[in-house]
């Protein structure tokens, strides 16, 4: 069991022009105490194609955490325009909030962002090189998508056995590959995959 | 009587360990294995009892299912008020579940809604003391006492009105203790454990009563659980597996006595579980016979390793019923409904079984005065009597007394989740923190959350509390709520079509993308109209949307795996090189490049480890980083065999503890005894100096080379405002406060300024170079390498301390410095490496211990019933600092079983007091009356009377006048009679102390009168 459940994420600032920066209204609470910070990011998928194209849009650490409910803002500044491709600029796409413990990421909530142009003549005609001035953004957040994953919690590996029970069955929405380094080698399963949809 | 087998009831195949029916018989938990931790499941009671509910899909059949249990779980068990739920596991943790006030069903943020719990239950408390795994848990008559029952051969009694408060820790058993059953009157507690023993233990002073262990010494093998039960008329308690004549056995045992001369025979295999009725009962009259005064009897269920389970009446030789091969593995759990006709049973084999009796085969069940006038006729009195008497005899004396009674009992409502527990409270809208409501937190949470660098560069928020674990319910208004929106009118209209959309999982927009081949226009343009057009923000977008979302089916195909796949961009390393913010590193090249003009390439010429080089980075952003560290390159010219490092000086203690405390100095440096390292000179530095108007200094040396002459400049800016200075030596530490600016420099010389940039007084000449430089308010303190300190007040020009040395602190330990401060209050604080903090005291002339980190005082005090929820967040001050804002204060308390009572308090009781006297010493006020409130709160708990006097009456001072007394008014700047206000509410809460209270209320009447 996850020792930190997000309890809600409110969109602020939405729609919004696509300038503006994102705000996330974290509310997550905690099992216990933990001695080491969450960190979030915010990742803006540029391109549905191709991960080559996501941006970090920052990360930040949060904490310290103490068992309880807390929240927080999450703000971050508005994707690099000169990073996305210019055919993926209108429509929709996807911002992930995911969070990392100790290296890991334990959870990650999607959103469905629909960047049109405000101006009808220009959602008519849009122009080739996408003017990202006359851009909204709009975060659908009724619908987040949210996935969890297993990971370790404690510092040291003396909870092996709590993995045991793990079930092998692969979920096809799921091939989550370990960190190379980072994540320990174990439990890397969702944990819940009716989350998943 | 009926049988039944749910087979909706299960935990997918794993073993069901533990079964109980809610007392109000709507609902029943079960415990056992998940899928890769334990696993507590509530299932509502109606469709078993009943087929149609049973068929019927808008009942609901499973309510809510918890996998917080790390291991499988034991043991589940209601309190007998029904409000909490306790359950015990592998993972050697005791829960205890409270029912969220959420009206109605709610989901799990971001699930779809079909699978959603449709009761809420939260963990309000998490026991730990236990060692091993936890087997078996069981709540006292009117839920006094939670004990629990663990592997590593202890009982644990906690504090069920005041978790994770522990009674007592019985210890005797030798082997695995598997089961524990209170006397229905309150008087015992029976364990039984592995090594062939049953133990009655005695609640009033917690002792063993008796050891019966002739029934079991031929017992053998292991049963998974020994769960033994008490008779409801409190005459028997029945164990679990007993041997008599090598055959398993139920031993009965009379209370009168302890005699062991019946049992329950006739299982094949031990038996696992014995549960009593909790109905007593008396024959069925049957119409038209004359009523014949009959004893009345008992009903108990005995389950077995066999996998059979029998009932019996205490009234008949035989059993009522036995039932064969109900299952497939042992019989774990037995419990009974609340009427008595009821019983459910649950086995190794994942299954559970219902048996329904009738009237007619038990008998008439007798109601509860019934019930309290056999317990009134065998025990004199039964526990409900004591247990309201004790309260109801003190009568309240004094009307102010009946006040804050009142007032506690006000209280206690809002925080139900802690107190004994009220009925379930309905979530309020407002909800109020530190008397802001939480709407008003979140309209500014942006803005008002701390947000710092670590020393990598990293942005770091610290979140909002908004609620305690162990407070319970917070206002469930706020989740799945709609964001504030800032006040545009687009989004005002916006709101309400969200809110209502909220509902509908499946929203317009994306129907299209996970389900193209089905969506009907016609279909579509219904459902935006029923569910409102969440993902559109101005009329007519929606066909729009709708196009564009079509179009776009192929990309979001590939974006849905997005969602689930952990992207190679999550581990902080983008692939992409010019993404903003990739690493932290690179977050500090642009910050510096971008917001420090001014900085200078330090790095160029360093040579130290890869420690160092970090540390430079940091220095490079350390004009926008609050508490900033000063890291200077080794002086070349000076080499020193012993310092392999250098020693940068810890942050100064500014304004702010809050920011202060964010970055814990790391840094320790070996060094010769007395001699305290210096830091080394650097080309360039800068430092921020105060956080709420930001200040910084710049520092470059050998600025103007004028015919040979080197210059050292001084930069000073506050907010556009700046001043700049020369010296002539080279500085080594420069540092400042919201009064004056003090640097040293390699001469050996201080200069002290004003913030406008006039020097104070001419160069101070020291009596060695400077090893650590800090400034608060008009204070000066002054490390030096000698390891003697000074401290000035420039304002009045005085020395507060004169050269002290650091020999008595240092002498005999090879610590060394690691972090020094000066306190608003002009109290120099040095911490050690070894973990202790000492300040300085100008009238005492002595240094004095205020922290120590290895101090077991601190680690085994436990005063956090005594943490009201106003100054739950903590302290702010000086001490705070010293000591780790989240004290680890009472962390080993809890696990110190062996811990009696009265020593804990003695622990706690010195521990407050160390608080208080540090408190005094560092001069920090509000940290005193922190400490002092919860002081007097503990003495309060505890009934220290003489203490209590004794602290009102100095609170008080003398209410005449006389000349002969040395009484101060005031301590630290705070009027002591103000203090005594706020300390005689806490005294009113305890009835005991009434006489006290009208006391010194009087007294303080009086004297405010005069």
């Amino acid at each position: 069991m996850a020792k930190v459940q997000v309890l809600n994420v409110a969109v602020l600032d939405n729609p919004s022009p696509f300038g503006n920066p994102f705000q996330f209204e974290i509310t997550f609470e905690c099992m216990e105490d933990l001695p080491e910070d969450l960190e979030w990011k915010i990742i803006y998928v540029g391109s549905a194609e191709s991960e080559e194209y996501d941006q970090v849009l920052d990360s930040v650490l949060v904490g310290p955490v103490p068992a309880g409910r807390h929240m927080f803002v999450f703000q971050a500044d508005a994707p690099n325009t000169g990073l996305i491709p210019e055919s993926d600029a209108v429509g929709v796409t996807v911002v992930l909030i995911t969070c990392t413990y100790r290296g890991q990421e334990f959870i990650r909530i999607g959103y469905y962002v629909n960047n049109e142009y405000t101006d009808p003549e220009l959602r008519e005609n849009p122009p080739v090189k996408p003017d990202y001035t006359q851009l909204q953004r709009n975060i659908l957040a009724s619908n987040p998508r949210v996935t969890r994953f297993h990971i370790n919690w404690e510092a040291t590996m003396d909870k092996m056995e709590d993995s045991e029970n793990v079930d092998p069955a692969p979920n096809t929405m799921l091939p989550p590959t370990s960190m190379p380094g980072k994540a320990p080698p174990l439990g890397l399963m969702p944990d819940n995959s009716m989350d998943c949809l | 009587m009926k049988l039944l087998k749910p087979s909706w009831v299960n935990h997918n195949g794993k073993p069901i360990f533990s079964v109980d029916i809610h007392p109000d018989g709507t609902k029943f938990a079960t415990g056992g294995q998940g899928e890769d931790s334990g696993k507590v499941v509530i299932w509502n009671m109606a469709p078993v009892l009943r087929e149609d509910d049973e068929k019927n899909e808008n009942i609901p059949k499973l309510l809510c299912q918890m996998d917080n249990h790390l291991a499988c779980v034991n043991c589940v068990r209601w309190s007998n008020n029904g409000l909490y739920l306790a359950s015990g596991g592998d993972d050697k943790l005791v829960m205890v579940w409270k029912r969220a006030a959420f009206i109605g069903p709610s989901t799990v943020f971001g699930s779809s809604s079909k699978l959603a719990n449709v009761e809420q239950w939260r963990c309000v408390t998490i026991l730990r003391n236990h060692t091993g795994d936890v087997m078996d848990v069981a709540w006292s008559p009117h839920d006094v006492w939670l004990a629990s029952c663990s592997v590593d051969n202890t009982i644990v009694i906690w504090n069920a009105r005041k978790f994770p408060e522990i009674v007592m820790a019985l210890k005797g058993h030798t082997g695995l203790v598997k089961g524990l059953t209170w006397d229905p009157v309150g008087k015992y507690i029976a364990s039984q454990a592995d090594d062939h023993s049953l133990k009655v233990w005695r609640t009033m002073d917690w002792q063993l009563e008796t050891n019966i262990t002739k029934p079991f010494s031929e017992c053998g093998g292991t049963t998974h659980v020994l769960r033994l039960s008490w008779s409801p008329d409190g005459q028997y308690l029945v164990s679990a597996h007993a041997m008599n004549n090598s055959g398993p056995t139920a031993q009965i045992i009379e209370r009168d006595g302890w005699k062991t001369n019946m049992d329950f025979v006739g299982h094949r295999k031990a038996v696992t579980v014995v549960k009593f009725n909790p109905k007593i009962f008396k024959k069925k009259q049957k119409n038209g016979s004359t009523p014949k005064p009959s004893c009345p009897y008992c009903c108990c269920a005995v389950g077995s390793k066999d996998r059979s389970l029998s009932v019996w009446l205490t009234s008949l030789k035989r059993p009522l019923v036995v039932i064969h091969d109900l299952f497939d593995k042992s019989i774990m759990d037995i419990t009974w409904t609340l009427n008595g006709l009821g019983l459910l049973v649950c086995s190794m084999d994942g299954t559970v079984a219902f048996l329904d009796f009738s009237q007619d085969e038990l008998g008439d069940p007798l109601n509860e005065e019934e019930k309290n006038a056999i317990h009134q006729n065998i025990y004199g009195k039964s526990l409900a009597i004591t247990m309201e008497s004790q309260l109801s005899t003190t009568i309240i004396e004094n009307p102010e007394m009946l006040k804050y009674q009142q007032e506690r009992q006000g209280n206690q409502n809002p925080n139900g989740a802690q107190g004994s527990g009220l009925e379930n409270q309905t979530p309020k809208l407002t909800n109020v923190l530190n008397g802001e409501s939480l709407e008003d937190i979140r309209k500014n949470l942006l803005k008002k959350q701390v947000e710092t660098r670590t020393a990598d560069g990293r942005r770091r928020i610290t979140p909002l509390c908004i609620a305690q674990l162990d407070t319970g319910d917070f206002s469930p208004a706020l989740f799945n709520s709609v964001p504030i929106l800032p006040g545009s009118s687009a989004s005002t209209q916006l709101t309400p079509q969200i809110s209502s959309d909220s509902s509908t999982a499946n929203s317009l927009g994306l129907r299209p993308s996970h389900d193209p081949t089905t969506t009907s226009p016609n279909k579509t343009a219904e459902e935006n109209k029923d569910s409102g057009t969440a993902a559109v923000n101005s009329i007519g977008m929606k066909s729009n949307l709708l196009l564009t979302s079509a179009s776009k089916i192929e990309p979001m195909k590939a974006l849905d795996s997005r969602f689930t796949e952990r992207s190679k961009a999550t581990p902080g390393v983008s692939s992409v090189p010019l993404t903003i913010g990739i690493t932290p590193l690179d977050r500090v090249k642009d910050s510096s490049s971008v917001k420090e003009p001014k900085g200078k390439d330090e790095t160029s010429s360093d040579s130290e480890d890869k420690t160092m080089a970090k540390s430079l980075s940091m220095t490079k952003r350390k004009g926008e980083m609050e508490g900033a560290e000063v890291v200077e390159k080794r002086k070349k010219g000076r080499p020193r065999k012993d310092a392999k490092m250098m020693m940068p000086m810890s942050q100064p203690f500014t304004q702010t503890p809050v920011s202060a405390e964010k970055e814990p100095s790391r840094l320790i440096t070996p060094v010769v005894v007395l001699k305290l390292p210096t830091p080394s000179i650097q080309k360039s530095f800068s430092t921020q100096v105060s956080t709420d108007a930001i200040t910084y200094l710049e520092v470059e040396n050998e600025v103007s080379v004028v015919s040979g002459a080197r210059l050292s400049q001084l930069k000073w800016s506050r907010e556009g405002r700046e001043w700049d200075t020369l010296l002539p030596s080279r500085i080594i530490v420069a540092t400042g406060s919201s009064d004056v600016v003090a640097v040293a420099c390699e001469d050996r010389t201080l200069s002290v300024f004003t913030t406008c940039g006039r020097r104070l007084i001419p160069s101070i000449m020291l009596p060695a170079p400077m090893s650590a430089l800090h400034c608060s308010g008009h204070f000066v303190m002054a490390l030096m390498a000698s390891a003697t300190l000074s401290v000035w007040d420039v304002q009045k020009q005085t020395a507060l301390v004169k050269n002290e040395s650091l020999n008595p602190i240092l002498s005999g330990t090879d610590a060394t410095v690691s972090r020094s401060f000066l306190t608003q209050q002009g109290v120099a604080v040095v911490s050690l490496s070894n973990g202790k903090t000492y300040c300085f005291n100008s009238s005492l002339e002595t240094w004095n211990l205020i922290a120590d980190k290895q101090d077991s005082l601190v680690q085994c005090a436990d005063f956090r019933s005594c943490v009201s929820s106003q100054d739950a967040l903590g302290s702010t001050g000086p001490l705070a600092l010293t000591q780790g804002r989240n004290l680890s204060a009472g962390r080993l308390a809890s696990r110190l079983s062996s811990t009696p009572h009265h020593l804990q308090q003695g622990i706690t009781l010195a521990f407050l007091e160390n608080q208080l006297s540090s408190a005094l010493i560092l001069l920090s006020a509000s940290e005193y009356r922190h400490w002092l409130l919860i002081y007097a709160r503990f003495l309060v708990n505890e009934g220290h009377e003489q203490r209590l006097r004794e602290l009102c009456q100095d609170l008080l001072g003398p209410v005449h006048k006389s000349s002969s007394s040395s009484w101060e008014p005031t301590v630290l700047g705070l009027r002591k009679r103000d203090l005594l206000m706020e300390v005689l509410p806490v005294i009113g809460q305890n009835l005991r102390f009434q006489r006290l209270f009208t006391e010194y209320q009087d007294q303080l009447e009086l004297v405010r009168l005069k």
